[in-house]
């Protein structure tokens, strides 16, 4: 049973974060890290292979408990209400995948049922327009290429329009012409009062959307600042001086992908 | 030009680490260990019971050859469904379009390697598991090789007849149908047939020409299904109409998240679509309705009611039917949504419900034709809750993943013995059922109920359990 709607949150914040910490046996996926997004941000994520991204996007989603320390995501604990706060979020999983036996349309209208949605026809029509899929609505989603289930999951996360979301890697297959649509319109959506929490390895892609990124590393959270506020410097010079990359184990010499050329 | 060799050495290894990963090294060594103790231990019950030794061992060949049914098929398992089952995993069986190599060249290795490491790994356990007989019964020493030979040689048959199966569908679906049901049809009505052609032959009755038809028939099939095979190239994309808005219309509040309609529509979507359900428990009722019909005295010279017998077979086959129903399913996909594990597992047990009783009740009705209707109504009764006994344990002890039964030791020791604690008495029932008919009859239905209120604990306590598990980190 759904539970009663919530009322959008009417607070500033809308993801802190104090001393969360997460081990996996021997290795500490997060060190007492502390975020604080206020409402309304397109928060960067950065960091390298194994940084912690992922660990804190499922933490702050409920998908994972953490050993110690606090979160509110949206005004909801996740630790304590994890469905709860999945109500008010959307996910773009890095690596997701939909449903192989439903059509495009039928996943939709499944992400419909699972978050108490009435109609989403008009939103689908919409989502399908901007990123050009409409011929696929009726396809069998094990069917559909990289690009386009790229293009699918995009739009659940999406879909119950909510007030922070968090996407992982959203470019990835997706053409250069998607890309800057998709960009434009997580621009638009943050500008419009909601929080995108996006987790990237793409940093000139963070440097031109993000309006404040945040460069974590071995689980801590090195350093936040303002891409605009860089001057001269680019946001990839600024993160290989802060992150050690002998022990993040990332190659300078990759740094061409790092720098977004998608 | 990569060697075979080398192929096959690299697809072996690759095999190893991939179930050595998933379940950890010695939970996937340990279970040949334990097939052979449960192997041991059902031929002593079975011994002890009275059975006749030459019975047990036609039972044994007729086990096997299902298992290589079934992992003849499984060397032609799609990229997707492995995808969907293991996540995000690229196997060496999909490098063709990469690498150059054929891949009739690389399916051919990969079932060679499937084929070995069943015939080790399962087989082999299996006949050091009817060693206690050589104790118990007049079974000779002398007889154990000659026995791993033919026991090896009937999982070859099933894997060609499989693979001879797979590959006449890929050309026409009605004529591996129809040979199927031939060849179900002539064992059935000419058991000589098994004995001349099969080779349970070489074991019942050895001889040279049985050795040879024995070795040649499964390789005969073998070749015929590959030669026959045709690998989709088509790249068809499929499309399909709003189905799912239809079926959680016709549910309503039943299915509040959509969630009985997905699952119901990823069964009737892949591969064998509604049907395999029917066929499963097809092959279960075809080899107890042949042991039953055929074998009338196999124990203690009392036939077991054919009824009680078919009601719990058929419902430990109903795993099967679970194993579909969560085939495309992961606690991942599930946590991006507010959706609660307890109420993914509610909807599998109404999908489970919604296949398994028709496919079952068809059988049991089939089994009214062929056997009389004097115990089948007790065997109907028992089966609704001896299949939701099933579905409860394997929702609380595998959760989403029941594949992993097949290979993780201490998880398919749990479920083994959580099944066998209601399956035992209710075949000692079966057998007994001739001496008093009423007063085991309301035995067996009172255990079955009993059974099914722990199948429905069993899944209530699967929610929070795997719930708790994911959010740890630890699936």
């Amino acid at each position: 049973m759904h539970p009663d709607p919530i009322p959008p949150t009417m607070t500033d914040r809308a993801i802190e974060t104090e001393g969360l910490t997460k081990q996996y046996g021997e290795v500490t996926a997060l060190d007492s890290l502390d975020i604080d997004v206020p409402t309304g941000e397109l928060y960067g994520f950065l960091g390298p292979n194994g940084a912690g991204k992922s660990t804190t996007i499922n933490i702050l989603t409920g998908q994972l408990t953490p050993d110690s320390g606090t979160a509110e995501v949206a005004g909801v604990d996740p630790v304590a209400e994890p469905v709860r706060a999945r109500e008010r979020v959307g996910i773009l999983p890095e690596n997701g995948k939909p449903p192989s036996f439903l059509t495009v349309r039928e996943y939709f209208d499944f992400v419909a049922e699972a978050r108490g949605l009435d109609s989403v026809d008009d939103r689908v029509d919409r989502w399908a327009d901007r990123l050009a899929f409409e011929s696929k609505l009726d396809t069998l989603c094990t069917d559909l290429s990289q690009g386009e289930r790229q293009k699918t999951l995009i739009t659940q996360a999406f879909l119950h329009e909510p007030e922070v979301v968090f996407i992982d890697e959203p470019l990835t297959n997706l053409d250069p012409i998607i890309q800057e649509r998709a960009k434009q319109f997580f621009t638009t959506y943050a500008e419009a009062g909601n929080t995108v929490f996006l987790s990237t390895h793409f940093i000139a892609t963070a440097q031109e959307m993000c309006t404040r990124v945040g460069i974590v590393n071995r689980g801590k959270l090195l350093e936040e600042l303002d891409p605009r506020d860089l001057g001269e410097e680019t946001l990839l010079d600024r993160f290989f001086a802060t992150v050690d990359t002998d022990t993040a184990a990332v190659d300078p010499a990759d740094s061409a992908a790092l720098a977004g050329e998608e | 030009m990569v060697s075979v060799r080398y192929l096959f050495d690299q697809l072996l290894r690759e095999e190893w680490r991939m179930h050595a990963r998933l379940f950890g090294g010695w939970r996937f060594a340990a279970f040949p260990v334990f097939l052979a103790a449960l192997a041991a231990g059902t031929a002593t019950f079975f011994a002890l019971a009275g059975s006749e030794t030459e019975t047990l061992l036609a039972g044994l060949h007729v086990v096997v050859a299902l298992v290589g049914l079934q992992v003849g098929s499984i060397g032609l398992v799609g990229r997707d469904a492995l995808g969907d089952l293991l996540g995000d995993v690229t196997l060496l069986v999909f490098s063709a379009r990469t690498l150059p190599v054929s891949e009739r060249r690389l399916l051919a290795v990969f079932v060679v390697k499937d084929v070995l490491y069943y015939a080790l790994l399962f087989i082999a356990p299996l006949v050091v598991g009817v060693a206690p007989l050589v104790v118990l019964t007049d079974l000779s020493v002398a007889v154990l090789p000659r026995l791993l030979a033919s026991a090896w040689l009937a999982f070859a048959f099933g894997v060609g007849t499989s693979l001879l199966l797979v590959g006449l569908a890929t050309r026409s679906r009605l004529l591996a149908a129809l040979v199927g049901v031939a060849a179900l049809a002539g064992g059935s009505l000419r058991p000589g047939l098994v004995v001349a052609f099969t080779p349970f032959g070489l074991y019942a009755d050895p001889s040279y020409f049985r050795l040879a038809v024995s070795v040649t028939v499964p390789l005969l099939a073998a070749v015929v299904g590959f030669s026959l095979f045709e690998f989709d190239r088509t790249g068809t994309t499929r499309t399909a109409g709003n189905q799912f808005r239809r079926l959680t219309g016709l549910f309503g509040a039943r299915d509040e998240q959509g969630l009985l309609a997905k699952s119901l529509l990823d069964v009737a979507r892949s591969s064998g679509s509604l049907w395999k359900v029917l066929l499963s428990q097809g092959l279960i009722f075809g080899v107890v309705a042949i042991l039953l019909g055929y074998i009338p005295d196999i124990l203690v010279g009392v036939r077991p009611s054919p009824g009680l017998t078919l009601g719990s077979v058929l419902a430990l086959g109903a795993f099967t039917t679970y194993n579909w129903l969560c085939q495309y399913d992961d606690a991942a996909f599930f946590g991006t949504y507010p959706i609660d594990l307890a109420r993914v597992f509610e909807a599998k047990l109404w999908a489970f419900l919604l296949l398994a009783v028709p496919a079952g009740g068809f059988y049991l009705a089939l089994g009214t034709v062929v056997f009389g209707p004097t115990s089948l109504l007790v065997g109907a009764t028992v089966y609704v809750p001896v299949a939701v006994y099933v579905f409860g344990v394997t929702a609380y002890v595998a959760g989403l993943r029941p594949t992993e039964l097949l290979f993780d030791t201490p998880v398919f020791m749990l479920f083994s013995g959580a099944v066998m604690a209601v399956l035992l008495p209710l075949v000692v029932l079966a057998i007994a059922y001739p001496l008093a008919p009423t007063r085991i009859s309301v035995a067996a239905v009172g255990l079955s109920l009993v059974a099914g209120l722990l199948g429905v604990v069993g899944y209530r306590r699967a929610g929070p359990k795997w719930t708790r598990r994911a959010r740890a980190g630890d699936l």
